[in-house]
């Protein structure tokens, strides 16, 4: 039986969570998979167990910033914003999501 | 991550765990709310959201992972896990960590030496910019011209000459020596040493006529005087002559020569306190001084040069000795004066060592690598056992990568342990070792203190050993099969062949070098004991010999000779003094003379085949030597001062200055500067005596009667055999010969002494090298009793089908011995191979004996394989005691 697969594709969550960074400024770990549930039109889910880990990693390489902060229900949570290098980053992950995109329609159209 | 970040967080890891929690936390209170919003039960929806978390502490886990902290963590699960695997195999961990412990601590104490012989600089103030003055190749100076240079120089700072001395601290009596240095007035200002105590010596205290004063070592001070304050201001005598003590040196300053440590340090001027009219301070042909000086900043060791050059002239116009042939002067007035290097001072100790070190090194080398091969060998047979261990592992999802780190962990920890234990055989053995080095009267002695490099080449070393034996069983493990090993247990399944290829390899390479070391130290105990027992021509036991000293009598010159003729008379007339005798020298003493000589008949074929030894007896020397007389006569009262010339002359100078026709009757001259001395006949013959070294064949020797060559003499030696044990009768001698001038100073030793320190250093080498060769040979026998163990394990199934299919007991063993000489001949043949090369390194400690002695390959083979096979024995008859029904019902 064929099989929805709404998963995030491995390698893109980090195009996501900068691109959502890029355009929304600060957000927590939680309201980054709400917005890419939303923005996605429902279409994409994020694994939290995916999502934190790709967090820390991308603090690490430098492309996030991570404070804490006070959210409005009053709770104390983790705030990501992008840095510069995340903003370099997010061209270079968007060029090659372009590449493999065009690559897989054309793929798909002719043949 | 880079390193660096991944360190940073080692210091955040509390922080980074607790932030990770909270943020997880955050995240599940947030999903909480909004399952609750779209209508759950807050318990469900709690629940719920944890749900779609997983584990939360997976999470924590997985996010933290790239943390140094993590990777500590399993650092230390590693090393607990190692500890805890180690205490089930006691007998393993035991021989594996003395394996690595005698290897690394044999490399340390040797090293530890050669760091404080070769590599360690002086302790004084920025020692690499000291220089020393060389004139052509040679570094001693006379007092004349290093005053004409120390005068006339303008490129140092400070410049200083000095000159090691064994003064004498007694008045009189046994000789009583202490290390010491006569220094240049800026001796202690040009090095930066410091006082420790009262005042050290200036330019201010070098001068002509200066009186004695002495700056006493800091060890000597403590040693002497309790470190009392109150020794500033006393004397000492050296030489029976009064010194004032000023000051007491720095403690860390131990001289500019490494290994000998002068405690007495006297101002150059003062030796005239001691020598008097025979003050050498005016000879110019007195060479005894070395000079050292730290340059002006910034000039170049080529601008001295160039300005040694333009003052060359000068100096040696000040200074050329008289009476020297016109060829040595020309050379003299040729010299080229420059510098060279004296950061690590000079010394002795240093080229007589050398060789010999890196021989050591070289074979301490080899012992570590069968060290490292032996514990090579433990860990593949116990990975061996632990196979199905890795095997369950793999299975259950650990990555290969996680396996290999862990077994590396285990080596590295194991050769830690090893080391830390081999850090304290070293320190027990360097200290050893420096004992085996010194002899009789002269200490060596060595600041072994452990310094930066010792513990980097012992930590180096420690690591590259447990990754060279951690390797082995990691690279096996990789071929782990998890199935293959979980099924391994069934019956007639054994290993596959390549565990025992690596396991074998190991045991060849073992005894291969083995062979080597054993071969080496065949050879080097072979040359000692050939000089232990060879006959040098005279009594090489029983004879005491008293170095009579005058120097610091007030005997006037012309009555020393009979001085000493006094004091012959009355030893002989000693009760159980069965013969004794005078002389000059004696043999193998580091005394040496030679002369010129001319004959009829003989052409030199240059002035050194001309030269003959020399010594200068009186009556009876031959026969309380034991030196046999061939033709002709003793030395007796004939022979005074006014008669006529004589000479008793060893086979060897009879054979080559007077040919194959008798000696006796015979005449020859000495040369005497330029000219020749009156004929000399020949009285007698006696047999040949080794002169310098026992390694010497036997030379051309001369004696002459102690009284006809020279009208005086500082010292003389006299060689006594007695009735009794030399110790009853050394106490009467002593006191005999103080009754006769209490003045005159004394060392009694004995001619074994004398003979055994001549060979120290090839005994000590032999003696090393021997045991070595034993330590290396045993851990051989260990690592080819250990496969042939754990082979005859695994086999014992088939060995049971075997048996019960007919096979004999004596065909079992058999089997497994033809399997054990297998590995031993092919280690004996590469063995042999590389011995034929690696034993030439050592052929200047042979004597009589070729570097590749067949005699001693083979005996050395021989030991290895009955070494080997008696390993083995043990084994082949558990083999052939395998019960058949015990072994086909296991499993």
């Amino acid at each position: 039986m064929p099989r929805q697969r709404n998963d995030i594709l491995q390698g893109t969550l980090a195009l996501l969570v900068l691109r959502i960074l890029a355009a929304q400024g600060r957000l927590h770990g939680y309201a980054l998979t709400s917005a890419i549930h939303r923005a996605s039109a429902d279409q994409l889910r994020v694994e939290e167990g995916s999502l934190y880990p790709a967090l820390h990693r991308m603090t690490q390489d430098g492309w996030l910033r991570a404070e804490w902060g006070t959210t409005e229900k009053n709770r104390q949570a983790r705030l990501y914003t992008i840095t510069p290098a995340g903003r370099k980053q997010l061209e270079l992950e968007e060029e090659s999501w372009a590449r493999l995109r065009d690559g897989v329609t054309r793929v798909l159209k002719y043949t | 991550m880079s390193w660096f970040s991944r360190l940073r967080n080692q210091f955040r890891s509390d922080d980074v765990s607790r932030d990770i929690d909270r943020e997880l936390e955050f995240h599940i209170a947030e999903r909480t709310d909004e399952l609750i919003a779209a209508g759950m039960r807050p318990a469900d929806a709690r629940r719920e959201a944890r749900r779609r978390f997983g584990h939360l502490g997976d999470h924590a886990e997985r996010t933290r992972h790239r943390d140094l902290f993590g990777w500590l963590d399993t650092l230390a699960s590693d090393l607990r896990y190692a500890v805890r695997s180690l205490r089930n195999a006691p007998a393993f961990a035991v021989a594996a960590i003395l394996s690595i412990a005698l290897g690394i601590g044999a490399n340390t104490a040797i090293f530890s030496i050669i760091d404080a012989v070769m590599l360690k600089s002086l302790p004084v103030s920025h020692p690499q910019e000291l220089v020393k003055i060389v004139r052509d190749d040679n570094d001693v100076f006379t007092n004349p011209l290093w005053e004409a240079i120390r005068d006339r120089q303008d490129m140092f700072d400070g410049v200083f000459a000095f000159a090691s001395r064994r003064f004498n601290l007694a008045a009189g009596g046994e000789a009583r020596r202490v290390d010491g240095s006569y220094v240049s007035g800026e001796y202690f200002s040009t090095l930066g040493i410091r006082a420790e105590a009262g005042r050290l010596l200036s330019r201010t205290d070098d001068y002509r006529g200066c009186p004695g004063i002495v700056v006493l070592s800091d060890a000597f001070w403590r040693s002497e005087y309790a470190a009392s304050p109150a020794v500033i201001g006393r004397t000492l005598s050296i030489s029976a002559h009064p010194f004032t003590i000023v000051g007491v040196a720095d403690p860390r300053f131990f001289g500019m020569s490494v290994g000998d440590h002068p405690q007495i340090f006297a101002p150059l001027c003062s030796e005239a306190v001691v020598q008097g009219a025979g003050s050498e301070l005016d000879h110019r042909s007195s060479w005894y001084l070395q000079i050292v000086g730290r340059p002006k900043e910034n000039v170049t060791p080529e601008q001295i040069r160039t300005r040694f050059a333009a003052l060359a002239p000068a100096i040696i116009e000040a200074t050329l000795p008289p009476n020297w042939p016109a060829e040595a002067t020309a050379d003299y007035k040729r010299s080229v004066f420059a510098v060279a290097p004296a950061a690590k001072g000079f010394s002795a100790l240093r080229s007589t060592y050398k060789k010999a070190l890196y021989v050591l090194m070289v074979i301490v080398g080899l012992v570590l690598a069968v060290a490292c091969a032996n514990v090579g060998n433990l860990l593949l047979a116990r990975a061996a056992t632990r196979r199905r261990e890795m095997a369950v592992r793999l299975a259950l999802g650990a990555a290969r990568a996680r396996l290999t780190r862990q077994l590396v962990t285990e080596s590295l920890f194991l050769s830690a342990v090893g080391a830390s234990l081999g850090g304290v055989f070293a320190f027990w053995g360097s200290r050893l070792l420096v004992g085996l080095l010194s002899h009789g009267g002269e200490v060596v002695s060595l600041d072994l203190t452990l310094d930066g490099r010792v513990l980097a080449f012992t930590i180096g070393v420690a690591t590259l050993t447990g990754l060279a034996f951690g390797l082995v069983p990691a690279w096996s493990a990789r071929r782990v099969d998890p199935q293959a090993a979980m099924k391994a247990h069934g019956r007639g399944v054994t290993d596959g062949p390549s565990r025992f290829r690596i396991a074998k390899a190991l045991v060849v390479v073992q005894i291969a070098l083995s062979l080597v070391l054993l071969t080496g130290a065949g050879l080097l105990i072979g040359s000692w004991r050939k000089l232990a027992t060879l006959n040098p021509g005279f009594r090489r036991e029983g004879v005491l010999l008293v170095a009579a000293d005058a120097l610091d009598t007030r005997v006037p010159d012309d009555q020393r000779l009979a001085l000493f003729r006094q004091m012959l008379d009355r030893v002989r007339a000693i009760p159980g003094v069965q013969s004794a005798s005078l002389s000059r020298l004696t043999p193998i003493g580091q005394m040496s003379w030679n002369e010129v000589l001319q004959t009829d008949g003989f052409t030199p074929k240059s002035e050194e085949d001309a030269l003959s030894w020399m010594n200068a007896v009186s009556d009876r020397y031959f026969s309380t030597m034991g030196i046999p007389m061939r033709a002709g006569r003793d030395f007796d009262d004939r022979d005074g001062a006014a008669s006529a010339k004589v000479a008793i002359v060893s086979e060897a100078m009879a054979r080559k200055f007077f040919g194959a026709a008798p000696a006796i009757g015979r005449r020859f001259r000495i040369q005497d500067g330029r000219t020749w001395s009156d004929p000399i006949e020949v009285v007698g013959v006696v047999g040949d005596t080794k002169y310098n070294s026992l390694r010497d064949t036997a030379p051309s020797i001369v004696f002459v009667p102690d009284h006809q060559r020279e009208a005086t003499a500082n010292a003389r030696r006299l060689e006594i055999v007695t009735n009794g044990s030399i110790a009853s009768v050394a106490t009467s001698v002593t006191a005999a010969l103080v009754a006769v001038n209490p003045k005159v100073s004394l060392s009694l030793t004995t001619i074994e002494r004398q003979i055994d320190d001549s060979t120290r250093l090839t005994r000590a080498i032999a003696m090393l090298s021997g045991l070595f060769g034993a330590l290396a040979l045993v851990l051989a026998a260990i690592g080819l009793y250990g496969v042939m163990s754990y082979t005859v394990a695994r086999r014992r199934n088939e060995i049971g089908v075997r048996i019960a299919l007919g096979a004999e007991r004596g065909r079992v063993i058999r089997m497994v011995l033809t399997e054990v000489a297998a590995i031993v001949i092919v280690g004996a043949v590469v063995g042999a191979a590389l011995s034929a090369t690696a034993t030439r390194l050592v052929t200047s400690f042979l004597y009589e004996i070729r570097p590749n002695d067949p005699a001693t390959l083979a005996i050395s083979t021989v030991v290895l394989v009955a070494v080997g096979l008696g390993a083995a024995l043990s084994p082949a008859r558990r083999a052939s005691r395998v019960d058949p029904v015990a072994a086909l019902r296991e499993d």
